[in-house]
């Protein structure tokens, strides 16, 4: 063979597959390791204090997560102790009982993990025979109710739902109830309070309706669980959200803990102090539970595995080990189709960035900086400064723009403008006199050409290097690194066209 | 689709950037003798040493102090030019071809102060232009004055002959004209007109600019084929010399031709362009199959060299 590089390429390629044909048939790892990467852990401590009375048992109840479709409890834990804990299924409800003697207050700790796979939902279940919220208007009330509903008789489940969700906040679509039946509703709706006459207004109008208590998925401590109305349509359940009286968008996932009136936590024998549930998305969590055994194996390639390393360590390799992939579309993008690019591993390290900035604002912020970078950079060169100083004077300005992006995000909020200190900054400021010397020497064609071609260059790397299957299995398997090389090493030796010289020398192969 | 389009740019001969990089860059350019034409001054010593003629040099300067030295290099200059020594891509170079109170004009009719040459200088010796951005010369050289072949179809500036040299043998030649949007520069990348010549003939062919086909220059609108060019055997001769001179089998030679001396060795490339394909509507790699199977005598000398490659790549007469 003419090239040596296949030879080890090959050779590469072979240690690679057979450490990884080992871990699979040998030590029983799953061959593709696409588990759903998205678990919740949620914990939930809950202080009280015994009532005085010696002798008298304590008994706390609350409602826990439960496995339903969806969403898989795969993981729980009681680590108090001090109490008896036991789990009772009670209708809905998967509740938590911690019982037993105790002459001091404490705190009890449950820790559950959640696995969410919405590709797993089920079909969604119609409701079963079950209590609904009892309806607390009178019947006078309810006679009101039932005229204002009928105006919409008319309206399929889901619009209809939609409108009389909508009147909670005192929005009455068409066709408009008179004025004095408003009056009276709005006074019904401070009586009883809007949730309650919202789901007045529900039952009436037939739907079958579920009080819930739980969480709306995102990361925080929370002492105070979530209420939202469930209300089945027919097709599936829609969510309500209680303070803004909308709908909630189908896109959001929820953790249900409480189904109906009953309070999520309660306390008999004693007093309840507080309750704080802690929400986190543990990416990794089900993983590691995964590969607990992985831990206390004896096997070399276990012991050798990254699961070892201390947690904030494993989340510096999982960016790390992105790099190659990283570098290997970088490779793929420039000499297979000819992406123009301002420098050779500028748009890695910009996709690395847009993971914590998100790809619409990290361009957004890139595009900005770099077009105030050339006009500062245009600015200057009329001062003719030497070269180091320069490029420092654009690199103290690019930080002055991360600062002012930042206090601006704090001002409004947005986090993604504050995220911006983890753009790479010393290339960003090369990019801006790479910049401006193109659009002298080339032409502002030219310029804008290579601009463009680096954003889409770091978005597509951006694109792959968020597919979080593909990131896990480089994790388990990190001898995929040497099959990189080899990729690479095949990547060098290609000295085909690329798909963009189809396009430069396409007038050559018309003529023949 | 696109893998027809691809069947046919192969079928055309077409060199790509990867094989020119993987075959004949790396393959017959050793590393070290890049330096020796990276440096446009390393290339002249070189140039000089091999007999082959390149503009007079008046003066280098090597470091800031030196700056004052460069006053009495240039101080009865009615013309000259100022240039990084391993500027690329044209960056950086400035034609003086007048003087006016003191102060100097250049090609394009600003006129500049004395100071401003000064600073154009610190920012040639701290790298600006320089590839890698080291630390630079700047060397300052005799003013061509272009022979008039081409004065029909340049707009400003010095028009020059790119060669492309495989293993001593010249295999594409192309002109390169300057244009109002270059700036009075040959570089096709600025917008410079480049038209093939045929190597067998010494005349030219149809134009190029920006991937585009042209046939006329766009600011002159003369006709630019068939202009016969002038010195060009011996500019072929000069173009197949500098492989024994530099060692790099795949090299850009770039001539220039002055009115009084003839033609001159400017500067050469260890990574030419590939455009010069399209100045010539031929695949590169069709040349560079045919060199490596032509017979091992003609290797010997230059002089077999360009005989070979002027009876084997002249164009069929149309």
């Amino acid at each position: 063979m003419k090239r040596p590089g296949l030879w080890l390429a090959a050779v590469l390629f072979l240690v690679s597959f057979s450490l990884i044909g080992y871990r699979v048939f040998r030590l029983g790892y799953p061959l593709l390791p696409t588990f759903p990467a998205k678990t919740w852990g949620l914990t939930m401590e809950i202080f009280f204090e015994p009532a005085g009375t010696s002798g008298k048992e304590i008994e706390i109840r609350a409602g826990l997560p439960e496995s339903r479709s969806g969403q898989t409890v795969i993981e729980q834990r009681d680590l108090s102790g001090s109490l008896q804990f036991n789990l009772m299924p009670e209708g809905l409800n998967q509740i938590g009982v911690w019982s037993g003697d105790t002459e001091e207050g404490g705190v009890l700790n449950y820790r559950a993990t959640v696995l969410l796979n919405p590709k797993r939902l089920a079909k969604p279940k119609p409701p079963g025979p079950e209590s609904f919220p009892a309806i607390v208007a009178d019947k006078s009330e309810q006679v009101l109710a039932r005229r204002l509903v009928e105006r919409y008789a008319s309206l399929k489940p889901p619009e209809k739902l939609k409108t009389l969700t909508a009147t909670a906040k005192g929005i009455w679509g068409e066709p408009t109830p008179d004025d004095n039946d408003l009056k009276q509703w709005s006074a019904i709706q401070k009586k009883y309070g809007p949730e309650k006459a919202l789901l007045t207004l529900l039952r009436v109008a037939d739907f079958p309706v579920r009080r819930v208590q739980g969480f709306v998925l995102t990361e925080r401590i929370a002492t105070q669980p979530d209420r939202w109305i469930s209300v089945w349509t027919g097709q599936k359940w829609e969510h309500i959200q209680l303070e803004a009286g909308d709908l909630y968008p189908e896109s959001l996932c929820f953790i249900p803990l409480m189904i109906g009136d009953a309070p999520l936590v309660s306390v008999s024998g004693g007093k309840l102090q507080e309750v704080r549930w802690s929400l986190s998305k543990q990416t990794l969590s089900q993983w590691r539970s995964h590969f607990e055994r992985i831990q206390r194996s004896t096997r070399f390639l276990d012991r050798w595995s990254l699961f070892t390393l201390p947690n904030q360590f494993q989340e510096s390799f999982r960016i790390l080990l992105l790099v190659p992939l990283g570098v290997l579309m970088i490779s793929v993008l420039r000499n297979i189709v000819g992406f123009p690019t301002f420098g050779i591993f500028m748009p890695v390290l910009m996709a690395l960035a847009f993971r914590s900035t998100g790809l619409g604002y990290g361009l957004g912020i890139f595009a900005g900086v770099v077009s105030i970078g050339y006009l500062l950079r245009r600015g200057i060169d009329r001062l003719r400064l030497l070269l180091v100083p320069r490029l420092s004077f654009l690199i103290t300005f690019v930080i002055l723009a991360f600062t002012v992006s930042a206090l601006i995000g704090s001002k409004f909020g947005i986090r993604e403008f504050m995220a911006v200190g983890l753009l790479p900054f010393v290339i960003l400021s090369m990019t801006i006199e790479r910049f401006f010397i193109l659009i002298e020497e080339s032409g502002a064609s030219q310029a804008i050409r290579t601009a463009a071609g680096s954003a889409a260059v770091a978005a597509i790397t951006y694109k792959i290097l968020e597919i979080d299957p593909l990131q896990l299995t480089f994790f388990v398997y990190p001898e995929l690194l040497l099959a990189i090389m080899g990729l690479l090493l095949l990547l060098g030796n290609y000295s085909g066209y690329r798909l963009s010289e189809i396009l430069r020398f396409k007038i050559l192969g018309e003529k023949s | 689709m696109i893998f027809r389009q691809f069947l046919s740019i192969r079928k055309a001969g077409v060199l790509g950037m990867n094989r020119r990089n993987t075959e004949y860059i790396m393959r017959h350019n050793r590393r070290s003798s890049f330096p020796l034409v990276d440096d446009k001054l390393l290339t002249k010593q070189l140039a000089l040493k091999h007999g082959i003629p390149t503009p007079p040099l008046y003066h280098v300067v090597s470091h800031h102090g030196d700056i004052a030295g460069l006053e009495r290099a240039i101080v009865d200059r009615q013309e000259f030019v100022l240039k990084p020594a391993r500027g690329g891509g044209g960056s950086g170079i400035i034609l003086i071809t007048d003087r006016r109170d003191g102060k100097f004009v250049t090609q394009s009719g600003k006129v500049i102060s004395r100071d401003e040459i000064r600073y154009h200088i610190s920012d040639i010796l701290s790298g600006i232009y320089s590839l890698e951005g080291l630390e630079d010369k700047a060397v300052i050289e005799a003013l061509i004055h272009p022979d008039q072949v081409f004065g029909r179809v340049t707009y400003e500036g010095v028009p020059d002959v790119r060669i492309i040299v495989y293993r001593g043998v010249p295999a594409m030649a192309m002109v390169r004209l300057p244009t109002r949007q270059s700036d009075g520069k040959a570089n096709l990348h600025r917008g410079a007109v480049g038209v093939g010549i045929d190597i067998g003939k010494g005349k030219t062919l149809d134009g190029v600019r920006r991937s585009g086909s042209i046939t006329h220059h766009p600011d002159t609108g003369e006709l630019l084929r068939d202009i016969e060019v002038p010195f060009w055997e011996r500019m072929l001769l000069m173009a197949a010399q500098s492989m024994d001179m530099t060692g790099l089998g795949y090299l850009g030679v770039d001539l220039v031709i002055d009115r009084k001396d003839g033609p001159l060795l400017l500067e050469l490339n260890a990574r030419p362009g590939l455009q010069i394909q399209i100045a010539n509507r031929k695949g590169l790699l069709e040349r560079l199959e045919m060199i490596d199977r032509a017979p091992e005598e003609i290797f010997l000398s230059p002089e077999k060299r360009i005989a070979w490659a002027t009876q084997n790549f002249a164009e069929a007469s149309s």
